[in-house]
């Protein structure tokens, strides 16, 4: 049975997927964790989940919301202000810009495959 | 870890001839015991049932090593070289248990894992018992064994949990039981200058007490799982000690075959178990 890890670094962090372990059961696998993704990792904690209980979603329905311009969404109000006041402002703009970016890309090579 | 203040033990400079001679008996059980199990424990290497359980029995034994270089460290600092304590010993000055040299059947992992229990047990009583030792330095090491002592009873009790949870699994542990129970016994022969080290207070506790402790955790451990554990008064004991010197055959072998290497070589230093002296 295969068991995905996932481990934190230091309180308040996210639980980063780092690999998984062979293991008949909980016990095990969080033994086995300790000794392949803890021991020699700067850790504050393990998760250990059954592989068969995480949901997928994949790519094409990741997509879903891929195929128009989402661009009237974005905040355009703030786009005259400097924005570096707020870092997450800007972050999230840049964000929003990048995946514009991919969309339009990734519609183009389907144009140029048609 | 205990009441007592450093400044109230005992010092290396402190130490009498006769305190001396007892406290390095007692050192070198302590290193000699996790040198010999690491030894055969890395026998396992590439050969566990399964990749996680491989890391795990190689860094368990990793660990042993780490303990073994304490211990030794603790020697070299009374004046013994790294040779003299480990690749130009004689083998009949060694004086680790029986237990720990005893050879692998081939693919028994069962033997593996209860001979991991039935010493990781008696490592924790015994570190228990050198924890408020008279000898200052060694007090100071204690600690941070114990804590990774724990991970290595956690593995042994998950293990053979899941061993004995069919009669197949049972039987193998079974027979691993009546195997090693009577060189088990021997990580508890007095050896020489057993009542010097308990009256110096290098341990605090006499190994028949010890033994005692021992039975009463693995006794009834191995009895829930539907063990039988032989009665320790009726075993048929080998007649080597282990902690006198004297060994059984399979030890021989073992030594001749961690020392060829050195011998092989014929370093003019060898290589350290510490990266750098201090």
């Amino acid at each position: 049975m295969i068991w995905e890890v996932f481990r934190q670094e230091a309180p308040g962090d996210y639980h980063e997927h780092v690999g998984n372990v062979h293991a008949p059961d909980r016990e095990m696998a969080k033994l086995f964790a300790r000794i392949q993704h803890a021991r020699r990792m700067q850790t504050n904690s393990l998760w250990v989940t059954p592989r068969e209980e995480i949901g997928e979603v994949s790519a094409e329905d990741a997509a879903f919301d891929g195929r128009t311009d989402k661009s009237y969404r974005w905040a355009m109000t703030y786009n005259e202000i400097d924005a570096s006041f707020a870092e997450e402002v800007a972050d999230s703009e840049s964000e929003q810009r990048e995946a514009a970016r991919k969309r339009r890309e990734a519609l183009r090579d389907e144009g140029n495959e048609a | 870890m205990s009441g007592t203040p450093n400044s109230e033990r005992i010092g290396r400079a402190d130490l009498s001839a006769e305190q001396q001679v007892a406290l390095e008996a007692l050192l070198f059980r302590l290193a000699d015991d996790e040198f010999v199990h690491a030894e055969r424990l890395t026998e396992w290497q590439i050969y566990a049932p399964t990749l996680e359980s491989d890391l795990a029995i190689a860094n368990i034994a990793q660990d042993e090593f780490g303990h073994a270089r304490l211990w030794y460290d603790l020697l070299k600092r009374l004046g013994y070289t790294e040779p003299e304590c480990l690749w130009e010993r004689d083998p009949t000055e060694w004086t680790h248990s029986l237990l720990v040299e005893r050879p692998f059947g081939d693919g028994d992992w069962a033997d593996a894992v209860l001979r991991g229990y039935l010493y990781d047990v008696a490592e924790r009583i015994r570190l228990e018992a050198v924890a408020d030792t008279s000898y200052a330095p060694l007090a100071d090491r204690v600690g941070k064994v114990l804590e990774e002592e724990n991970y290595h009873r956690e593995h042994a009790v998950n293990w053979l949990e899941r061993l004995t949870a069919d009669d197949d699994g049972r039987g193998r542990v079974q027979d691993a039981l009546d195997e090693l129970f009577p060189y088990a016994l021997s990580l508890f022969h007095p050896g020489p200058r057993e009542e010097d080290i308990v009256e110096f207070g290098f341990r605090t506790e006499p190994v028949a007490e010890m033994r005692t402790q021992w039975l009463e955790t693995v006794s009834p451990f191995l009895e829930s799982l539907d063990l039988t554990v032989p009665e320790p008064d009726e075993v048929e004991r080998p007649d080597e000690r282990g902690r006198d010197g004297t060994h059984t055959d399979a030890w021989t072998e073992l030594y001749d075959e961690f020392t060829a290497t050195y011998h092989e070589l014929e370093f003019e230093t060898p290589a350290t178990l510490r990266a750098t002296e201090e």
